[in-house]
């Protein structure tokens, strides 16, 4: 009888232990001092668009970069490679048509490798639904919706029906994280710039196309409003097993007050795809007769 | 003047290959280096994500070819003035697009030309 209880107890004590290990910090009500808090912060709310394609009617250059070229330019330059690459221009980049991350002598091998292997006929696993992660789905031409809330800031982004999970709590960031499709999210308010601190990239993620994120991977986003309705978001990768230098890429949203984040969902009449040695094809078998 | 501006933009991105098409996949199975012309009539049109498909009836050598043509998301379309309704079964179209590679009846949409002498692009409306 003893002997049970006390094995019991250590069991419960062990399990608690392990609990709090995994996640220490634990959720509290927003107060009303809370909510009322959040009317301090710059008012990210709304839907916002990364400045593909035309503006909505009236809007402002929302898509111009700095130099004046497009955003989606250099995010796309690379037909086959921008789904899933960083989707950004990299400040001082100067690899291939259109820039690109200055890669470590491995990490350009292992690119080069991979590409050669794929051959001329190329796709990324986006073909088959298989959503980019970080940083790409930060580039896509689907607008994304900002949510605060207390201690919280939650991206939901259109394209793939993605979610990003800002933690601005004060909560520290993981000793270990699992590798995610986003990292883990760290944000703190630095005056009137939310920045953004992700660490823990899956490995099926791209930094840009063909090139993997290693362990040691950040990417540090700072998002600010510059004008009412225009946000910048400068976002710094650094992995010192990957990139020769830091990755600097600037991206400018527009926030269309009129529009709503619609649903996507990919697997719903996906005709196109690529195979493991990323071959694309496509399927035109007529509706109905799938 | 912008809205001009903007949509001579994107189409310069169009045809430099960047086009926004390439948030899902890339355009790797058509010929982008060319343009074809079809004219038919519409079977169908899938209002559907991650493309939308216009599946037009084209008279070939006496017989019915069903050609497929993709285009942007919905999301993206509707946003630019496209609706479930821009095409309707039985209308009249002709549609220039790039060909798949392979020669298969398909291709990614570039303009279209209602019966009525209408012309769609991605950009038709701006919203």
């Amino acid at each position: 009888m003893q002997w049970s209880a006390a094995i019991a107890v250590a069991f419960l004590t062990a399990g608690i232990v392990a609990v709090h290990a995994q996640n220490n910090f634990i959720y509290k009500a927003p107060t009303p001092t809370d909510w009322a808090a959040l009317a301090k912060l710059p008012d990210f709310s709304g839907v916002w668009e990364v400045g593909f394609g035309p503006p909505a009617g009236g809007a402002r250059a929302g898509g111009a970069r700095p130099g004046g070229a497009p955003a989606a330019a250099p995010g796309g330059a690379r037909g086959d490679a921008a789904a899933r690459g960083a989707g950004a221009a990299p400040a001082g980049g100067g690899r291939g048509r259109g820039g690109g991350p200055q890669l470590t002598p491995a990490a350009e091998a292992r690119r080069k490798e991979l590409q050669a292997k794929a051959g001329n006929v190329q796709d990324s696993p986006a073909a088959n639904c298989l959503p980019p992660g970080m940083p790409g789905i930060m580039g896509q031409p689907y607008p994304m919706e900002f949510l605060l809330t207390p201690g919280k800031v939650t991206i939901v982004i259109e394209a793939y029906q993605q979610v990003r999970h800002i933690y601005t709590d004060g909560r520290p960031p993981p000793d270990d994280p699992d590798l995610k499709f986003h990292g883990t999210s760290i944000g703190r308010w630095d005056g009137d710039t939310l920045v953004v601190d992700t660490i823990g990239f899956s490995p099926l993620t791209e930094l840009t196309r063909y090139v993997s994120f290693s362990p040691k991977a950040r990417i540090v986003e700072r998002f600010r409003l510059t004008d009412p309705d225009t946000m910048s978001i400068e976002t710094t990768i650094t992995d010192p097993e990957v990139l020769a230098a830091p990755s600097v890429s600037t991206r400018t949203l527009r926030r269309h007050r009129n529009w709503t984040t619609a649903e996507y969902i990919c697997e719903e009449n996906n005709r196109n795809s690529v195979d493991s040695s990323g071959k694309a094809s496509i399927d035109l078998t007529l509706p109905g007769k799938k | 003047m912008k809205t001009r501006f903007y949509a001579v933009m994107v189409w310069a991105m169009l045809l430099a290959g960047s086009a926004p098409l390439i948030a899902h996949h890339s355009f790797s199975a058509f010929n982008t280096e060319t343009e074809k012309t079809i004219t038919g009539t519409v079977n169908r049109f899938e209002w559907t994500n991650p493309h939308t498909w216009i599946w037009v009836d084209v008279q070939e050598n006496g017989k019915t070819v069903t050609w497929g043509v993709e285009g942007m998301s919905p999301n993206y379309l509707s946003r630019r003035g496209w609706s479930k309704n821009t095409f309707k079964p039985g209308d009249k179209i002709t549609l220039t697009i790039r060909p798949m590679r392979d020669g298969s009846p398909g291709g990614m949409f570039v303009r279209g030309i209602l019966a009525d002498g209408k012309p769609v692009t991605f950009t038709a409306t701006e919203q």
